[in-house]
């Protein structure tokens, strides 16, 4: 279940890629608040504290603002795909009691029947639950599983407040036997001895 | 061996290679991926070698996704031809590589077991490669 973490945010006057540059020069992450139809807060958060806190997904964040206390969800995380780095986070205001949308991933618990495989087709789920139950992933038991056999989200076993928004009959895990890697080597020489052209 | 079903001009100019990639850039499929971190021209051969590298090493269970494609055709002169007479043969399928681009992911099998078959890709390719893991937050 989601724990709730504290960070101190500041407030940005400054906005634009020069500005943002220079905060993230300085140790901090631009981020956005937003929901509840309210204006939008652009916020200056610490690097590193939030780097930890969203390493596990939908993470909860009780945000001082300048004295001002709120709870957010991180709704979306900008990185660097070269550097790693985050970019910028956009966070949305939650309400006490709410419940949120939120994609949980999916986690296999157990072995199927060898020489079978479980291969998660699916990786998350939509469901409808509390902000402040939000599981870190559910589990997926494919203990004893033959060949041919599938998991579908119906089968899931979600939290007690938790709802189902995926298509219930969406196949979540299939069960298969992997097909032997087949030695192409004749046919890697012909190949080879007649490089197929491109076609006109 | 990847190769286009059919392309509308066989001779193409040379794609370019600077920037970073913009999209498939994180595990989508499986649990680890090869990411690349320099810009690489990766022929079709390349990429065979390393899928064949990365499943003979798993040999039973788990699975690998190529996440790249060699769509743009390389010309070449023939060897002892003088220059001009118009552009050579097509002689190579590639994928134009970018930093950022994740080329292959695995599911199914240990962490120690996928980080080794990827390991022996990434021997097989001609770019400088890290290997990632899904994170929780992915998508």
């Amino acid at each position: 279940m989601s724990e709730t973490a504290k960070l101190t945010a500041e407030t940005r006057t400054t906005f634009g890629k020069g500005a943002a540059r220079q905060l993230r020069r300085a140790g901090k992450t631009p981020a956005v608040i937003y929901g509840h139809g309210s204006d939008p807060k652009h916020v200056a958060l610490p690097s590193h504290a939030l780097g930890l806190l969203i390493r596990r997904a939908n993470a909860v964040i009780e945000l001082d603002i300048d004295g001002t206390p709120e709870t957010v969800l991180v709704k979306d995380v900008q990185r660097d795909p070269f550097l790693q780095i985050v970019e910028h986070v956009d966070l949305v205001i939650l309400k006490k009691g709410e419940k949120v949308e939120v994609e949980v991933s999916l986690r296999l618990e157990g072995e199927p029947l060898s020489p079978a495989n479980a291969t998660i087709d699916v990786a998350h789920v939509l469901v409808l639950v509390a902000a402040t139950n939000i599981p870190q992933y559910v589990t997926v038991d494919v203990e004893g599983l033959v060949e041919g056999d599938h998991v579908t989200a119906d089968q899931l076993v979600l939290p007690e407040d938790a709802e189902l928004l995926t298509d219930p009959e969406t196949v979540l895990v299939t069960i298969a036997v992997p097909a032997e890697e087949v030695e192409e080597a004749p046919a890697e020489a012909a190949e080879a001895a007649a490089p197929a052209a491109p076609a006109e | 061996m990847l190769i286009p079903r059919k392309v509308k001009y066989r001779k193409q100019h040379h794609p370019k290679r600077s920037g970073q990639a913009t999209g498939g850039t994180t595990v989508s499929f499986g649990e680890y991926g090869v990411q690349a971190l320099t810009s690489a021209y990766v022929t079709n051969r390349q990429i065979e070698a390393a899928r064949i590298a990365m499943t003979r090493h798993i040999k039973r269970g788990g699975k690998v996704w190529i996440n790249i494609f060699p769509d743009r055709p390389l010309s070449k002169k023939a060897i002892g031809t003088r220059m001009g007479s118009g552009k050579g043969s097509p002689e190579f399928w590639v994928a134009n590589v970018k930093p950022g681009r994740v080329l292959f992911e695995v599911a199914g099998v240990s962490e120690e077991l996928a980080r080794e078959a990827m390991t022996r890709a990434i021997h097989k390719l001609p770019l400088k490669a890290r290997i990632i893991k899904r994170e929780e937050g992915d998508a």
